[in-house]
């Protein structure tokens, strides 16, 4: 038996009333890259910010070589010899190349309380140069460069002073073949120097691939760890999951007919600088998905078909002749939309169930002489915050409070209330446990059944795979291929019209 | 299982500690003016009660300018013109009450809705602050007002003395209320304000037209000011160059004595206003009759206000001051 490198002792992190990790323990070998796995929403970004300092941990401890830590942000973290790569961008605007991989360690390079900044220019070229990157700058605004190479700053970032664990979230999504190659070779270097990788990824081959131990954790509960040698795929899955995965967990049809009525037609939609010359048709009783990487547009697609772009050019009609301009005109044409960016753009937080399922539908809930009932209101809140079994003290609490999949019942009962008939979920399932994703997936093969059509945004490939009749893929702000559904898809062929 | 339990027990306790605190915060304007009127009614042994005409007659132009800007705040946002808008209408009805008494009230909504549009257009089409524009507009119309009064105040024809009776100014009083009360509890428009201050982006997407309420909220907070401009005129019988001077703090001291959240959304209830209000009203008498000079009255506003604002700031939404 190696090492123990890092010791996860009995962490809890809640947020707010939401248990976002719940007593994990587990142990981490030196010399290593440790797989981190789970289902959206498991807690495993969780547990490595907490590690790194970017969230405080509730209880618990994190003992490292032997030495309890405890950083309070990334710097300190960084100094206990802890690295990230983060999910999202970890760069920041404004800033050059070499200012954002010393960021926070500017100290070595100020003497007298005056920067060198040629010092800590010609220190980040040698150091892009080591790594091959050499086509990166170091005195060049960040924001010149695309998201892919800021990325590669980011590994440089994290490793140039040759951290203890370098922990890489997500990551490899976001790079094309030669990025993943470059980082693959990064993390190997690191195993090999007796360092230890945390590895968060969806991609289970790649896991397999690339890890010598992976854990796995389910709802914030830590579950197993194993060795890669031992299991595959379908255990992976099983454990993730918690159960035999079936076909019931997504739709279990295939090779039905898509009708040829068209309800929405989308033409030559552009966004300045978010997509561009986007056209499809969208026809009654489909599941229409879109997929990509975040920054592909996909997500623009669909504020597009609410009528919710600043600056939209081009047409969205629906199958009676109406432009769909505005929102609240997609509305009342019976379009509903869920956002990505539930917190903000899809639920009023600080309001209750009630206003926020009655919002949309308040001129239906007036009576003649423009004025609304509470008991009305209670009632038409209360039948379809039930009918989405949404878990809560009464329909006057705050949404603040509920946890992410019971907010995502909010939206949805709000919409079933409107019973509109065109909807546009964007990553409906984000950050949402198993349970409720299962049930929003049988919300959404119901609705198809009844002849609603159904636009879905979402990250992750699978439920694209296991929903859609047809899947769009777009990439730089373009379509990039169109896929049928099919029983033997490949997440790789979507991938590959994805980077 | 076990720490599942824990976990919703210290959910209901949660809610429970959250529940208790809401009910502190609606009852504390309430017993604050109970317990100031009688602290008040002894240390000026009895003399305030005797003096209630008085007091009830400077409460109605409060009241009834405090409604708008109470619909200004539930969407979060503020409005600090009130005063010189009142300053304008009151010109504008003194003006017009030589002509018709009908014409003089229509002339004074109007002027106040002008100007409320003006700060519209400014807020809502230019996106600046609703605070900085109002401010911005504060000055200017107060420039306007000294010009028009300075010299001597403009005074009203002495028709309007015949419309000084309580039931005229209180009539209005509460027909303005009871309107603003029942748009504001059983309208849409009542919902869709509470929904932009509490969350105007997902208001948005609710289908509000946000831009549309937010520019109309102030129209109609500038015509509520220039109807309140006419009891006012009733009253005084003049504008001089300080008409109106000051309203906006006194409606905004107002509505936070009657627990109003600074940053409106859902915790915003219509009571605060009728509550508020005679609160102020009450407070600032009181102060009088205890002989207290301007100087140390203002600084006892200023803690009272400062107290107020600590106790019902809603905390987690309070960085959206529009």
């Amino acid at each position: 038996m190696s090492e123990i490198r890092l010791q996860v002792n009995d962490i809890c992190k809640y947020f707010g009333i939401t248990k976002a990790l719940e007593h994990v323990s587990f142990n981490i070998a030196k010399g290593e890259v440790h797989a981190l796995i789970g289902e959206n929403g498991s807690g495993k970004s969780t547990l490595t910010n907490s590690l790194a300092g970017i969230y405080q941990k509730d209880s618990g401890t994190f003992t490292l070589d032997g030495k309890e830590v405890n950083p309070a942000n990334q710097v300190e973290a960084n100094n206990e010899g802890i690295s990230i790569i983060v999910q999202e961008l970890g760069t920041l605007d404004g800033l050059t190349v070499a200012e954002n991989i010393f960021l926070g360690h500017e100290d070595k390079f100020v003497k007298c309380g005056i920067k060198n900044t040629n010092a800590m220019n010609r220190k980040a070229t040698e150091l892009l140069k080591q790594y091959g990157f050499d086509r990166i700058k170091a005195a060049d605004m960040i924001e010149n460069y695309n998201f892919e190479d800021r990325k590669l700053v980011e590994i440089v970032k994290a490793t140039y002073f040759k951290p203890k664990i370098l922990v890489i979230d997500e990551t490899t999504t976001a790079l094309s073949g030669e990025g993943r190659e470059e980082l693959y070779k990064h993390m190997n270097r690191i195993r090999e120097e007796g360092d230890t990788v945390i590895f968060i990824s969806h991609d289970l081959p790649e896991i397999l691939r690339l890890s010598d131990t992976i854990t796995v954790l389910r709802d914030g509960i830590y579950i197993d760890t194993v060795k890669s040698s031992d299991i595959d795929e379908e255990g992976l899955k099983k454990l993730m999951v918690g159960r035999e995965v079936s076909g019931k967990y997504y739709r279990a049809d295939y090779g039905e007919e898509i009708s040829d009525e068209v309800v929405m037609k989308v033409e030559n939609v552009t966004v300045p600088g978010l997509i561009s010359d986007i056209s499809f048709d969208l026809h009654k009783g489909e599941i229409l998905g879109f997929g990509g990487l975040s920054e592909s547009g996909m997500h623009e697609v669909g504020k597009a078909c609410f009528g919710a772009s600043f600056d939209r050019e081009g047409k969205v009609t629906l199958a009676d002749g109406t432009e769909i301009n505005d929102i609240p005109s997609a509305i009342s044409h019976s379009i509903a939309y869920t956002s990505k960016d539930r917190d903000n753009e899809s639920l009023v937080m600080n309001q209750s169930i009630r206003d926020n399922i009655c919002l949309p539908s308040l001129d239906e809930l007036s009576n003649k002489a423009g004025l609304l009932s509470d008991k009305k209101l209670y009632e038409f809140a209360g039948i379809h915050a039930k009918t989405m079994s949404t878990k809560m003290q009464s329909v006057d609490q705050f949404v603040s409070n509920l946890s992410g999949g019971n907010k995502q019942k909010v939206v949805l009962a709000r919409w079933i209330g409107k019973d509109s008939d065109i909807l546009v979920l964007d990553s409906p399932t984000r950050g949402i446990d198993v349970k409720v994703k299962q049930d929003i997936y049988q919300l959404m093969d119901k609705m198809r059944k009844e002849g609603k059509s159904i636009i879905m945004i979402s990250e992750e490939l699978m439920e694209l795979i296991g929903m859609c009749d047809r899947i769009i893929i777009m990439k730089d702000g373009r379509i990039n291929g169109e896929l049928m559904r099919d029983e033997n898809m490949d997440e790789n062929v979507l991938i590959s019209k994805m980077v | 299982m076990g720490s599942q339990d824990n976990a919703e027990a210290a959910k209901g306790v949660l809610l429970k500690k959250q529940s208790r605190v809401n009910m502190i915060r609606s009852a504390l304007p309430v017993i604050g003016l109970v317990a100031v009127c009688i602290i008040f009614n002894i240390l000026t042994d009895g003399n305030m009660w005797n003096s209630r005409k008085l007091i009830l007659n400077q409460v109605y132009v409060v009241l009834i300018s405090t409604v708008g800007v109470f619909f200004i705040m539930s969407m979060g946002g503020l409005d600090f013109s009130q005063g010189s808008i009142m300053g304008i209408a009151s010109i504008v009805v003194c003006l017009l009450s030589g002509v018709n008494m009908f014409l003089a009230v229509i002339g004074g909504i109007m002027a106040g809705a002008a100007i409320g549009a003006f700060n519209g257009y400014f807020y809502v089409n230019r996106k600046i602050k609703s605070f900085i524009v109002t401010i911005c507009t504060m000055f200017l119309f107060r420039g306007f007002i000294k010009y028009m009064a300075s010299n001597s105040p403009v005074a009203a024809s002495m028709k309007v003395y015949d419309y000084d009776t309580t039931p005229v100014k209180l009539g209005i009083t509460i027909l303005v209320l009871a309107t603003g009360f029942i748009v504001f509890r059983f309208t849409r428009f009542g919902i869709d304000l509470k929904a932009i201050g509490a969350g105007e982006k997902a208001a948005k997407f609710a289908g509000i037209r946000t831009d549309r309420v937010k520019f109309l909220i102030y129209v109609l907070a500038g015509a509520i000011t220039g109807l309140a401009a006419f009891v006012n005129i009733v009253k005084n019988g003049s504008a001089t160059a300080n008409a109106g001077n000051q309203l906006e703090t006194q409606m905004l001291i107002a509505l936070v004595l009657g627990g109003m959240p600074i940053s409106g959304g859902a915790k915003v209830r219509f009571e605060n206003v009728i509550v508020g209000s005679l609160l102020y009203i009450v407070l600032n008498n009181g102060l009088i009759m205890m002989g207290l000079t301007p100087q140390a009255m203002q600084l006892i506003q200023g803690i009272i206000f400062l107290i107020f604002v600590a106790i019902f700031a809603d905390r987690q939404s309070l960085s959206v001051i529009k």
